[in-house]
């Protein structure tokens, strides 16, 4: 066993010493990170959109109302990112209002969020209590002139600092000047120079319906001005039909009222009904990463082996460690060795992800909705993925190095390793259908398909499957991975040191069916 | 049980091609030993056996006294025909890699992999990696990888190909080194010059048979000696001599082969007189010669 030892250290010190083993380590992170700064760059940079609107509504009071709805959305979300409104909010008096927007005023560093709390701080009790409960009514805001009046004199970049995503830092209106006959001609040819992203055309009568109303863009791939637009024109011209039919404005909302249904989970302890626990998304998606990672790994580090265990023996250096070790423990050790890189490779990783996700609140300031680090602390849970990564992996790696072993060159090896790679689409294909139905029928049969059961019991976890499950996957991946190890031995020690052609397929099962010591027929030295 | 090796009957076949024909050889402990014969005679085929890499198909082979090679795997040494090294291990670093895998303990291997490599020439080569190594460095690293454990039986597959001439002479030195420890040397070569200087014990296979073996002396015993003669006259004058079984005339020179117990200096007599001899040689023959004897001169391969 220590042979086996000592050849998994050197074949593990061997690619953990190497540098590009860990710019490589590195590089994913870096990689992922840059690439999601990028993202978020590049959607910074995709810029203002720039639209006109040539409203001929009367007095053109669609396309002002559009424009003071816009900035009434604009505000509710700085005052929810300044914190100014909060949920709890409604347990708090006035008085205790007052006091932290004082000190919010006190800490604020840019002048026009100052303005705006010396806004709110002006308002009587009772105003002032609405809008720190909960997200502020949008009807709230744009019944308060000083408020929409502050909105109307911030230059859009200073809003865009304040809160993220406001519409003011995507959207910009140009005025249409003299909006007589020839400006719709005017506004065609600034869409065709690109000086204008879109144009907007209202018609007479917006309330009787959307006769004359048009949408003039060159580019339609990016539609997010125009809905936009539209669903703020939607809620405006909804509104005014309902108070065209008499309506009261409580009414009109009544109408308007979305149906949800609240969500609540069964406590597993007490069998009441409980909020639903952040985690249990986390849990439900975990899976999928692992499943993913999994996959990854067999992927690189079981064609490590593969081309790793083709290099020795084109190296010639396999006869020599023959003499020293005996086949089963050089396979082992090769297969030990690997892991260790791999699971060295994992462990980086997961520890990138941990800090990470630590790290994560100090960027954004506010948790996202999955409590991933709920996973890291749950030592049962990681421990089962452990077990199955494992597993997984060592029975896709037993086959690879008995592939390895009677090939001669990488070439001859990747038409052998194709259908394995097919094989292994399969748990990949499977994955969201199993998400959503864990204990589904297609989640079961695959689970007991030696291929996949790794994959498919870390598929599942959000089920999660019943004990029994557990264990018959664990004693069945077992006796997999040991009757792969032990088939892929007697494949490894006759092919190492065969050249020439490939065997076919019949002739290595024959290998595998002899007992140990029972020479083999091949034509090696003719 | 004083035989490092034992071969008895042993037969490999591979499909159709028989590699090794009941083949029987005792080496004694302690003596170099020499596998002789051309390129696919089966002298790789034995020494895989002998390993415990292949099986033979029937015949039993002893080693050291052991019949299964494998429990006794520490106690060989083994550099394969086939050489090779990990690139990116430095020098040091594999040749004691060898002896731990061999059972050594790790700081043993690694003192032991210093002294061997600074002993025989390679000291600054330690901690450089084995990529560039020339062929012939590598090649010496690997011999002594093979000898860190201090084997008793050391088995050496073509170990001089591919050395120059002044590597080749510190591998003889090698060889003789662990013949003085005690140790069993077994090289194969088809190079008959290096086996005739170093070995005690010859074995000359054949498409898979053996044809000779034996000691150095008494495989040259078995040849006939030769004369090689240098001479102005006429060679008609060679025709006829007592004893002679073959004469190879070449017009200034001539070899005559002699039959066995052939006196000559009957023959020196006989030509006096006759021809103005220039130079006149008695040696024994050449294991080139008796091995071309041996195998009928049919190369095949």
């Amino acid at each position: 066993m220590s042979k086996t030892f000592l050849v998994a250290q050197r074949e593990y010190l061997e690619n953990v010493r190497t540098k590009t083993f860990w710019i490589g380590i590195l590089a994913v992170p870096v990689i992922l990170i840059l690439s999601f700064v990028g993202v978020a760059l590049f959607s910074k940079a995709k810029g203002v959109r720039t639209y006109a609107v040539l409203d001929r509504s009367a007095e053109q009071w669609l396309s002002k109302a559009i424009e003071q709805r816009a900035q009434g959305g604009d505000l509710q979300r700085i005052l929810r990112e300044s914190r100014v409104a909060r949920e709890q909010a409604a347990q708090r008096t006035p008085a205790q209002i007052r006091a932290e927007l004082e000190e919010a005023r006190a800490g604020a560093s840019a002048p026009p969020l100052r303005e705006l709390l010396e806004i709110l701080l002006a308002m009587p009790d009772q105003d002032l209590a609405r809008f720190a409960a909960g997200t502020p009514d949008p009807q709230l805001i744009l019944g308060h002139p000083q408020l929409m009046a502050w909105a109307t004199r911030q230059d859009p970049k200073q809003m865009a600092a304040l809160a993220s995503g406001l519409d003011a830092a995507k959207y910009r209106r140009v005025e249409v000047r003299e909006p007589g006959t020839d400006a719709e001609a005017r506004l065609r040819a600034m869409v065709q120079s690109g000086e204008l992203f879109a144009y907007f055309v209202i018609g007479p009568d917006p309330i009787q319906g959307t006769q004359e109303c048009l949408y003039v863009s060159n580019n339609f791939t990016d539609r997010e001005l125009r809905e936009w637009f539209s669903g703020l024109a939607t809620e405006i011209v909804r509104e005014r039909r309902v108070a065209s039919l008499k309506l009261t404005a409580e009414q009109g909302r009544f109408l308007q009222e979305r149906f949800v249904f609240s969500e609540k989970q069964v406590s597993e302890k007490t069998g009441a009904l409980e909020e639903v626990q952040k985690t249990q998304k986390a849990f439900q998606f975990a899976p999928l990463v692992f499943v993913y990672l999994l996959f990854i790994s067999v992927l690189m580090w079981a064609s490590m082996l593969l081309t790793n265990t083709i290099e020795e023996k084109s190296n010639r250096i396999l006869e020599v460690l023959l003499s020293s070790v005996s086949p089963f423990q050089l396979m082992a050790g090769k297969v030990l060795g690997i892991a260790g890189t791999g699971l060295t490779v994992v462990v980086s990783w997961v520890a990138f992800a941990y800090v990470g996700v630590k790290a994560l609140p100090l960027f954004l300031e506010r948790m996202p909705d999955v409590e991933f680090t709920a996973i890291l602390g749950s030592p049962l849970y990681l421990a089962s993925f452990a077990g199955y990564f494992l597993a997984g992996y060592l029975f896709y790696a037993a086959i690879l190095v008995g592939i390895g072993s009677v090939c001669n060159s990488l070439k001859e090896a990747q038409n052998l390793v194709m259908p394995v790679n097919l094989l292994l689409m399969v748990p990949l294909l499977a994955m969201l259908p199993v998400v959503n139905e864990p204990n589904g029928t297609l989640a079961r049969v695959l689970t007991y398909i030696p291929l996949f059961t790794p994959f498919l019991m870390m598929n599942r976890a959000g089920g999660p499957p019943p004990m029994w499950e557990y264990g018959a996957s664990t004693v069945l991946i077992a006796l997999s991975v040991a009757v792969a190890f032990w088939a892929a031995a007697k494949v490894f020690r006759i092919g190492v040191l065969m050249t020439g052609k490939p065997p076919r397929l019949t002739e290595i099962l024959h290998w595998i069916r002899a007992p140990v010591g029972t020479p083999h027929v091949h034509h090696e030295e003719t | 049980m004083d035989h490092a090796l034992t071969l008895d009957r042993v037969t490999k076949r591979f499909g159709d091609f028989t590699a090794v024909d009941q083949l029987s050889l005792r080496i004694p402990r302690g003596c170099v030993y020499g596998f002789l014969g051309q390129n696919g005679a089966g002298k790789t085929t034995t020494i895989r056996m002998v390993m415990s890499i292949f099986y033979p198909d029937a015949g039993s082979i002893t080693v050291l006294g052991e019949p299964n090679a494998e429990a006794i795997k520490d106690r060989l040494g083994y550099l394969p025909e086939e050489k090779g090294l990990y690139k990116k291990m430095r020098a040091g670093e594999i040749v004691a890699y060898f002896g731990k895998l061999k059972g050594l303990a790790p700081a043993v291997a690694n003192r032991r992999a210093r002294e061997l490599l600074a002993r025989y020439g390679l000291s600054d080569w330690i901690d450089k990696r084995c990529e560039s190594l020339s062929k012939g460095m590598g090649q010496k690293v690997q011999i002594l990888g093979t000898l860190i454990h201090e084997p008793e039986l050391v088995i050496l597959d073509e170990p001089f190909s591919g050395l120059d001439p002044v590597n080749q002479e510190a591998l003889r030195e090698v060889i003789l080194d662990q013949k003085r420890a005690g140790r069993t040397v077994i090289f194969s070569t088809h190079v008959m010059s290096h086996a005739e200087e170093l070995c005690d014990f010859l074995f000359l296979i054949h498409k898979g048979k053996k044809v000779l073996d034996g000691t150095l002396a008494e495989v040259k015993a078995g040849g006939e000696p030769t004369i090689h003669l240098d001479y102005d006259g006429d060679g008609a004058a060679l025709r006829d001599l007592p004893g002679v079984r073959q004469v190879r005339d070449k017009g200034k020179q001539a070899e005559i082969l002699l039959l066995p117990g052939a006196d000559p200096q009957a023959i020196l007599a006989a030509l006096v007189g006759r021809l103005r001899i220039r130079r006149f040689d008695t040696r024994e023959p050449s294991l080139q010669e008796i091995f071309i004897r041996a195998v009928g001169g049919r190369s095949d391969e």
